[in-house]
């Protein structure tokens, strides 16, 4: 093999060597689900006190609210967050000059990151139904299951987009603190988007996990009054969004590597 | 004099270089971005968010809530980032210097404190004037002065509470977690959202322990332009708690020092 011979990589063993870096990362210390939880549980506690005697279906609201939150605190802060923590352990540089290309490892660390967002989701279910003292009644357990990972997936589309960007900026946990409550709204995580004025649908629309609980709602709440295309479209919509994040994500951080070598500006914290 | 001379160190130079130094050092992490996000867009945004939720559930009053809000987003500064403060020390290693260091400590903290004094007053200010303007809750001329006291009242006593977290925190590996509870409990406890005898009385107990609970109370019952006999009630409460907290903050600080001393471990990241 000569020295100049193309470095070799292979993108699952990074991809799987990532993950088991933060699952063992987690199993070291698993307090740090606490602090994405303790918002969720509390909004969801407010909310539903204050969904108390409007019907039979706001429960849904409430957990649907705070566990979306919850999988934001996991999903999009971890994914977000895990560049920044490469920068301050000093292994951004050594990550992004290896052979195997970034993303990988940023996959590795989002795949870990739906999985415990998962289980923030279930215990924030689990403790605004213990509140409620009853089970909310959901037509289709199944289905809505299998949103609710939708829901995860789309969050993590946003979280890979965030985590490519943060390799240029060291303003990530100031844009994740401060636009905190700006995304819940913005993606009418506790309230249907189309309570919002009109103006700002569009923006909403923007986002993969806007369409996916208003698809969620439309499956969970009978009655519901979401946008106005239906489940169908905003199903299809949250995909064709998904997809159009993760190309994003793709091209943003091919371009972010190339650059930061190019420019070797990178420890420039 | 035989033995070792403890140099005499002015009350309030040690209060001053305190609050100059604060914002460089162990409240470097509020930048001046962070400050003005805290200020104008954390207030905006948390009180659209539950505006909206309080809408949608068509039980509550969105002035209400909003006026809860308005106040109840001073705990950022005043809680979530004194509190952080100790953490701050810890990981640049200053920890075990201001442990031996004979300065006054009421000075120290209350120098400390005066940078998210200012910022608290800023915050709820700015919270009560997105109340007003944009979500009807009536303000009388009138009121301002009442308004004033009890807003400054609240900022050093919430200041005072997260100074007594971080005490706290000293004894803890790390204070996000602390700090992400006071965060938000306010919300649920504190009659932000809702009254608090809507709570089961355990909670109300756990709410009348939080000095924000008592500067709403006061803030309220200032807009509300109510006799001053009962708004001077809520202030003493207010000032109370206040002194009480900076009180127990100095007093746990002094426990923790002694430990810190004696086993030469307690200031370790």
């Amino acid at each position: 093999m000569t020295a100049n011979a193309p470095a070799q990589y292979s993108g699952r063993r990074s991809t799987v060597a990532a993950l088991r870096l933060s699952l063992l990362g987690f199993m070291a210390d698993p307090q740090w689900l606490i602090p994405s939880m303790i918002a969720p549980v509390i909004f969801g506690l407010v909310s539903f006190e204050l969904f108390q005697g409007s019907g039979p279906y706001f429960l849904i609201y409430a957990i649907l609210g705070a566990g979306m939150m919850s999988m934001w605190g996991q999903t999009l802060y971890g994914s977000g967050w895990a560049t920044g923590q490469d920068r301050e352990f000093g292994t951004l540089e050594p990550t992004i000059q290896a052979p195997s290309p970034y993303v990988y490892v940023v996959l590795g660390r989002v795949l870990w990151n739906v999985v415990s967002g998962l289980l923030g989701g279930l215990i924030v279910l689990g403790v605004v139904i213990a509140a409620a003292g009853y089970p909310p009644a959901i037509p289709n357990p199944v289905g809505f299951a299998v949103l609710f990972v939708f829901v995860m997936l789309t969050l993590a589309a946003v979280g890979v987009v965030f985590a490519a960007f943060y390799v240029y900026t060291r303003y990530a946990g100031f844009i994740q603190n401060i636009g905190e409550f700006a995304f819940y709204v913005g993606t009418g995580c506790m309230f249907p988007v189309v309570l919002l004025p009109f103006w700002t649908n569009p923006i909403a629309l923007i986002f993969p996990p806007t369409w996916a609980l208003d698809a969620l709602r439309y499956l969970a709440i009978p009655g519901y009054q979401g946008f106005s295309w239906g489940f169908g479209w905003d199903l299809l919509g949250a995909v064709g969004t998904t997809a159009v994040y993760l190309a994003i994500a793709g091209t943003v951080f091919h371009r972010v590597e190339r650059h930061v070598l190019e420019v070797g500006n990178l420890s420039d914290y | 004099m035989a033995g070792v001379t403890v140099p005499r160190i002015s009350f309030w130079r040690t209060f001053w270089s305190n609050a100059v130094f604060a914002p460089r050092t162990s409240l470097g992490f509020m930048r001046v971005d962070f400050v003005l996000g805290t200020i104008f867009v954390i207030p905006l945004t948390q009180m659209v968010f539950f505006a909206f939720v309080v809408k949608l559930a068509m039980t509550g009053s969105v002035a209400y809530t909003a006026l809860g809000n308005a106040v109840a987003t001073v705990t950022y500064s005043s809680v979530f980032s004194v509190c952080q403060t100790t953490d701050s020390e810890k990981q640049q290693g200053t920890m075990e210097h201001l442990l031996v260091s004979p300065a006054n400590r009421f000075a120290l903290y209350i120098g400390r404190g005066l940078l998210p004094i200012l910022i608290s007053l800023a915050t709820v200010s700015v919270g009560l004037v997105y109340a007003a303007l944009l979500f009807g809750v009536p303000i009388a001329a009138s009121a301002i002065p009442s308004l004033a006291v009890s807003v400054v009242l609240t900022a050093f006593a919430m200041v005072g509470f997260g100074l007594l977290l971080g005490g706290v925190a000293l004894y803890l590996r790390t204070s996000i977690i602390l700090g992400n509870i006071f965060l938000f409990v306010g919300l649920l406890l504190s009659g932000v959202n809702f009254p608090t005898s809507a709570l089961p009385a355990p909670l109300r107990y756990a709410g009348d322990a939080l000095p924000l609970t008592w500067g709403l109370a006061a803030i309220r019952a200032s807009v509300a332009n109510g006799p001053i006999s009962s708004v001077g009630l809520l202030w003493v409460a207010v000032g109370l708690s206040a002194a009480i907290s900076f009180g127990a903050a100095i007093g746990l600080w002094k426990v923790f020092e002694r430990r810190a001393l004696t086993t030469g471990s307690i200031a370790r990241f």
